[in-house]
């Protein structure tokens, strides 16, 4: 069973900065990427930083030999702490996919913001 | 039990053996050219300490050319058993301490015709490493097209002491005759000196015994630099192997490569696994001289961590200072068959059928 929570206006989500919301008791990084909001759980699973307060990036894609192709700008959260790069839709760890950042549903409705938790 | 021993030195008395393999201006060199050691030292530039004691067993006494062999088989391959023998020379693996690379080449050709001519035919428990001077790897490429091609050689071998970390792409064209060739890459213990980097990451060490201690520091260097480097995506069957340089240290710099790769795999987008998985699959790592702790668990528990079941293969460094003889390898019991002998066979693919037979 999911609960809707207003988290915040639509308006202090940042491209590229995202907003850091606390609701029912859980720190939540909100994204806005360009095909809408994504929230994950302001804590890494690694070692429990808090991951969305990393920074917003891309990364070089798998490639089979010295080619270095920048891919994914603004997809990936990058924890603070050790840098483990995370896909901020899905929340996979990009080196071991069975390692996820906890992720929740957003919705909007006018210009209010709900997480559902 | 089936028993490989992938360290066996074959000693000469003298390099002038190599004068009949070799001709032109390089023979000039090699006959007159000014020499590191005495009269009949191979060429090479020296490291700065020796050992104090000499680096050959004391009961190892040849006088003729032809007792190397002969004190080998009787106090080593038929006192313990030894089924293969992988050749490892000795000397000729310092080539790469040259600054010439022609002569080098030339050195490195000139002993690996002699010991398919001389060394090989001399017992069925024989394969060889063809030895290569990897400061030109297009002449080493070469080389290995031209040797390799032998069926009882087994594999490629330089020194650990280099230029630069082996996965450089310097270095490719090296393992690209390999994967042609289907022989696995090996490194050996030695090569200081001349126009290698230190072996000794704070600068030069004092002693001979401390500074043998601390020499896998440069195999740590290749371990990384060969998995960074991507050299395994390129070449996935290559086995690499490495002689000599201890093991104890491995699970600590996988530990640490591993914690790096999931922290910064941005940098080499090449690789697809961690560089543990990389090292399991393609680096094997000889046993001589193995660690010895106080408390024999304690090294055990560290071969447990490197997967040394399937990761390790036995070798005697015969007939060195500090050889290790078969029956006085600390591994744990269930795993004596794989290391002593099994890991092997799946490394040195050329070894034949009748002899994997033997082994089941
Ligand atoms: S705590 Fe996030 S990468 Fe280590």
């Amino acid at each position: 069973m999911t609960t809707r929570h207003f988290a915040c206006k639509t308006a202090d989500v940042l491209r590229d900065a995202p907003k850091i919301v606390s609701v029912s008791n859980l720190s939540i990084g909100i994204f806005s990427l360009n095909d809408g909001y994504h929230a994950l759980l302001n804590i890494c699973p690694h070692k429990g930083a808090a991951l969305c307060e990393g920074p917003v990036c891309g990364t070089t894609r798998q490639t089979s030999d010295r080619e270095f192709v920048y891919d994914r700008a603004g997809e990936l959260v990058r924890c603070a702490w050790h840098g483990w790069e995370f896909d901020i839709r899905s929340g996979e760890f990009l080196v071991d996919p069975t390692v996820k950042a906890r992720r929740f549903d957003v919705s909007v409705e006018g210009d209010d913001l709900y997480l559902h938790i | 039990m089936f028993i490989v021993d992938c360290d066996c030195h074959n000693y000469w008395c003298s390099a002038t053996v190599l004068e009949p393999y070799m001709d032109g201006v390089f023979k000039d060199m090699f006959v007159r050219g000014e020499k590191t050691g005495p009269r009949g030292a191979f060429p090479h530039g020296h490291r700065p300490w020796f050992h104090p004691e000499g680096f050959a067993r004391h009961d190892v006494n040849p006088v003729e050319e032809d007792d190397n062999y002969t004190i080998m088989k009787e106090k080593h391959l038929d006192k313990y058993n030894i089924d293969v023998a992988i050749l490892t020379g000795d000397e000729p693996i310092e080539a790469s301490t040259l600054a010439n690379p022609y002569y080098a080449d030339a050195l490195c050709r000139a002993y690996n015709d002699y010991l398919i001519d001389y060394w090989l035919p001399k017992d069925d428990r024989f394969w060889g490493s063809i030895v290569v001077a990897p400061q030109d790897p297009q002449l080493a490429a070469a080389e290995i097209r031209r040797a390799g091609g032998h069926p009882r050689v087994v594999q490629v071998l330089v020194s650990h002491g280099a230029a630069r970390p082996y996965g450089d792409p310097f270095y490719h064209p090296i393992y690209e005759a390999c994967a042609e060739m289907g022989l696995p890459f090996a490194m050996h213990l030695g090569g200081q000196g001349g126009i290698n980097a230190a072996p000794i990451g704070a600068g030069p060490t004092t002693f001979f015994w401390e500074t043998h201690a601390i020499l896998p520091q440069t195999a740590m260097t290749h371990v990384a630099s060969l998995i960074a480097q991507g050299v395994f995506e390129k070449w996935p069957a290559l086995k690499v192997v490495i002689i000599e340089c201890g093991v104890a240290w491995v699970p600590s710099v996988l530990w640490r490569l591993d914690a790096n790769y999931k922290a910064l795999r941005k940098e080499t987008p090449w690789l697809k696994r961690l560089p543990s998985e990389y090292f399991k699959s393609n680096i094997r790592m000889s046993t001589q001289p193995l660690e010895q702790p106080q408390n024999i668990q304690h090294l055990w528990a560290t071969l447990e961590a490197m997967d040394g079941e399937n990761t390790l293969m036995f070798a005697s460094d015969y007939p060195h200072w500090d050889y290790d003889d078969v029956t006085k390898l600390h591994i744990p019991p269930a795993w004596r068959e794989k290391v002593l002998g099994l890991n092997a066979l799946d490394v040195y693919s050329r070894l034949p059928q009748r002899v994997r037979e033997a082994a089941e």
